[in-house]
């Protein structure tokens, strides 16, 4: 699901809300957690552990996961970074430390959800 | 006479640099590229954090690519520059275009700029947001615009030499912006190897 169709989605975390509204300030095309990788199997072939990246975006073909600052969360984040890297090393995912962006939204007019701040870009200007 | 095949386009936030370049493509029927450049050199470079670093001009998305990995995608992003100059036939918006390509002598290096009430007014209607917001956003682009020149190739952003010519989109339509600009390169010759001896002034 790519940035025009955004108001649709419901986002798990508002963080994530708060990213894609950056990304589409930005003109950047994203879609919210479009694969799951599997990671650890049992002797079946089934799956035990999988891992859903936040956001794809095609045109730098990069995968993201937001974590916040939480040692314990980074940490367990960290671990399924490692072992992504290690059976998809050919996918590119990066793990964003989200610090906390609400002042900075605010000042540049970023903060209003659902206006028309959504789906323009910045960097056209 | 060789006419110009390269024009980059330097703009302010808020000047109609977008608006202005790509219309100028269309009207010289030359190619575009605009974001094309960072994502080629991110591609190239296997950095595309990189590239989502170039476009945070604001700093919201937090990215601190290392310094190794910085200079890889600057040095592709010049490479992607220059094939694309060889190609010809192409207006360059942003990237330091003006700086990378300026020993070329088949480029036209065009400036934009606007008042900078002006360009906060166009920034507030275009996002919907307060005069105050925008203020906000074009001096943080201005920043990182002047930085980014001054960091990666000791120039001043705003030194007039770097261009062949600034254009003020204060009261100019962009047909009238584009115009201007088709003219320049139509009639624009390229200068001989040898320096130019200005009589005594």
């Amino acid at each position: 699901m790519y940035s025009s169709n955004k108001k649709l989605k419901q986002f798990a975390h508002p963080a994530e809300e708060e990213f894609a509204k950056i990304l589409d300030f930005y003109g950047i095309e994203w879609v919210y957690e479009p694969r799951t990788f599997p990671l650890e199997f049992d002797e079946q072939g089934n799956i035990l552990e999988a891992f859903t990246p936040d956001f794809y975006l095609p045109q730098q073909d990069l995968y993201v996961e937001l974590t916040t600052l939480k040692t314990t969360l980074a940490t367990h984040k960290n671990r399924k970074m490692r072992r992504m890297k290690e059976l998809y090393p050919d996918i590119n995912i990066k793990l964003f430390k989200r610090r906390e962006m609400n002042n900075l939204m605010v000042k540049y007019g970023l903060d209003r959800s659902g206006d028309s701040t959504l789906n323009t870009n910045n960097q056209a200007e | 006479m060789e006419h110009i095949r390269v024009i980059t386009i330097s703009r302010q936030l808020g000047s109609l640099g977008w608006e202005i370049a790509s219309a100028t493509a269309s009207n010289l029927g030359f190619q575009f590229y605009w974001r094309e450049v960072l994502n080629k050199a991110a591609q190239r470079s296997s950095s595309p954090e990189a590239a989502l670093a170039a476009i945070d001009e604001l700093g919201l998305l937090g990215i601190c690519p290392s310094p190794k990995i910085c200079l890889a995608y600057r040095q592709a992003i010049e490479q992607v520059m220059f094939e694309l100059a060889n190609i010809g036939n192409v207006v360059i918006l942003g990237r330091a275009g003006q700086a990378v390509l300026r020993n070329r002598r088949d480029a036209l290096h065009i400036r934009l700029v606007s008042s900078i009430q002006t360009r906060a007014e166009r920034i507030s209607c275009r996002h919907n947001i307060s005069l105050e917001s925008a203020l906000a956003q074009i001096e943080a682009s201005d920043r990182y615009r002047r930085n980014y020149l001054k960091r990666h190739y000791q120039v001043c952003w705003d030194d007039p030499t770097l261009y062949d010519l600034t254009i003020s989109t204060e009261r100019l339509s962009i047909e009238s912006a584009v115009a201007i600009i088709s003219q320049a390169a139509g009639n624009t010759q390229e200068l001989p190897e040898t320096t130019h001896q200005a009589p005594q002034e």
